[in-house]
């Protein structure tokens, strides 16, 4: 065979990034399953034990509940949080990123509770309010301040010449919003909706793990824990990282294709 | 709202009389401590169809005078009026060219070219096929549906100064409009823009420090002396367009205004 990689062939590049990833990921397994052996504890279970207890969590759930409904329990909570958010954070932010006096006014408030770990509110949502509200709260809280402050950051990048020329054509207050401020900020709005989506994620499984009742993977881990069933632990292990790399991924490719389509890279 | 103050009136003046008065100007600029007099006691009559360049040393406060006539800057005395209406505030009847094209990247060629007419409420087919004509004024037409950062430079300002024009307005202010465009392709432009004045009778104001281009397109050149900007001299160029750089009176003149201009920079 002949092959010659060639650099600036698009499939050649993804096929060899493609066996680097795979290369990776099974030198992990591999680390995983080596160490595993090494320290021989029913805490870290080997891969093979951990896959089968992934087979079994996926066919038979848990405690009578199936697998899709504790996924599909966290998924839910974890959008209503992140809409929450969005539709808090960007009129939020675009209205702080237009008026100084608003900033000035609000700034104080965000800096005292932005540096709060939203896990620190994960108890008083979840036993001061409900089980069901609590955990879709402190993803709201994980998600709405990077949300926030990269708009407010997008809306002050923007180029001040582009609201000129818009003020030139005619364009009232109104339009300068509509037609340049709120599509100038949109590459940093979704750069927020990336990251905050991210710690959203690590939110609401954190945040499940104090519900007294079970829902979601959160709430799996911990009673699995508890009930020293380490194996499916490491199984609901999997899941999260396999639905945390989903949801990133999603919103990578959204922003880079919005970023573009935007004509801003 | 001195958002919505309309200085229309194209139809009411006559080629050839004052159309844009500029009475007794003056702006100071304050920042803390600092005073800085940028413009004193600008007056200027323009008139209709003209096209009226200022040239004057760096910082001298060209742009200060052309953001005051577009409305973006309040003057701190003195009246800017068009066919006999003050103006005040930014207004479609006053359309800008920008050094740095200031083109929004989200939209395309065209919807570029349409967002004045958008904002004046036209309907979306009438503003379309305006848009088209603008384009095919300033031979973009292949590329109305290409997005912005596809564009070179020439062809980005050529957006520009479509998008100034669609609205028609009663002046077009250009600060240093080829200023960010290499001398060949400044070259064509300015040749384009030569063109538009004939098919268009537009009056524009037009910033540059390029003695040459001024002495290429204009009808009068207005020479401001350094910092607080007075005028120093108006010359007038009577010559038809398109005009040969090569001619003797071409590069005299060029001269002559270079040297008036040499004086200033050397005084500061
Ligand atoms: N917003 C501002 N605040 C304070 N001073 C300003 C401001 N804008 C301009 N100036 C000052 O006013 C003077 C004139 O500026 P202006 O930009 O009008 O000059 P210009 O002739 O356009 O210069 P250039 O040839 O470099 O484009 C300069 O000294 C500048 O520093
Ligand atoms: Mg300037």
């Amino acid at each position: 065979m002949n092959f010659k990689y060639d650099n600036n062939n698009k499939y050649h590049r993804l096929g060899k990034n493609i066996l680097v990833v795979l290369a990776s990921l099974i030198i992990f397994v591999e680390l995983w399953w080596f160490i595993a052996e090494l320290i021989d504890s029913r805490v870290l279970p080997t891969p093979p034990e951990t896959f089968a207890a992934l087979k079994d969590f996926l066919a038979n759930g848990y405690l009578n509940i199936s697998a899709w409904d504790y996924i599909s329990s966290s998924l839910v909570l974890f959008l209503k949080g992140f809409l929450l958010a969005f539709v808090v954070a960007v009129p939020l932010g675009l209205v702080l990123g237009f008026s100084k006096t608003l900033n000035t006014f609000v700034t104080p408030i965000v800096e005292v509770l932005r540096p709060i770990a939203p896990m620190a509110w994960a108890p008083i949502f979840i036993y001061g309010i409900s089980y069901g509200t609590g955990p879709i709260l402190v993803v709201f809280i994980g998600i709405f301040f990077p949300l926030l402050t990269n708009i407010i950051f997008g809306v002050k990048k923007i180029d001040p010449t582009l609201v000129d020329a818009a003020r030139t054509l005619g364009a009232n207050k109104m339009q300068v919003f509509t037609k340049v401020m709120a599509p100038s900020s949109i590459p940093y709005v979704m750069n927020g909706i990336k990251v905050g989506l991210g710690v959203g994620w690590m939110c609401i499984v954190a945040a499940e793990m104090y519900s007294p009742v079970a829902i979601g993977v959160g709430y799996c881990i911990s009673n699995m824990c508890m009930s020293g069933l380490w194996d499916s632990t490491f199984a609901i292990l999997i899941i999260i990282a396999i639905l945390g790399i989903l949801t990133t991924s999603l919103s990578e490719y959204l922003q880079k294709y919005i970023s573009k389509r935007m004509g801003v890279e | 709202m001195d958002e919505n103050t309309t200085c229309t009136g194209n139809e009411c003046v006559q080629e050839g009389e004052s159309f844009i008065r500029i009475d007794n100007l003056s702006k100071t600029y304050q920042k803390d401590e600092k005073v800085t007099v940028a413009i004193e006691d600008f007056d200027l009559d323009i008139k209709k169809g003209e096209l009226i360049s200022i040239v004057g040393p760096s910082g001298c406060g060209k742009t200060t005078i052309l953001r005051m006539i577009a409305g973006l800057l309040e003057p701190t005395s003195g009246s800017i009026s068009i066919a006999g209406r003050p103006c005040s505030g930014p207004g479609p009847d006053r359309g800008m060219v920008f050094q740095d094209f200031a083109l929004l990247p989200w939209r395309s060629v065209r919807r570029n070219v349409e967002l004045g007419l958008e904002i004046a409420g036209m309907p979306k087919e009438e503003r379309k096929a305006r848009a088209e004509k603008y384009l095919e004024i300033v031979g973009l037409q292949d590329f109305a549906d290409s997005s912005i950062n596809e564009l070179s430079g020439g062809m980005k300002q050529r957006v520009g100064i479509a998008r100034a024009l669609v609205n028609n307005p009663d002046v077009i202010l250009m600060d240093e409009p080829f200023g960010a465009l290499d001398a060949q392709t400044r070259n064509i432009m300015q040749a384009g823009l030569v063109r538009i004045l004939e098919k268009t009778d537009q009056t524009i104001i037009f910033i540059t420090h390029s003695v040459d281009e001024a002495v290429f397109l204009s009808d009068r050149i207005v020479i401001l002396t350094k910092r607080p900007a007075k005028i120093k001299e108006i010359v007038e160029i009577p010559w038809p367009r398109p005009r040969d750089r090569a001619s003797p009176e071409f590069t005299a003149l060029r001269k002559r205004i270079l040297e008036e201009l040499e004086k200033e920079n050397v005084l500061q």
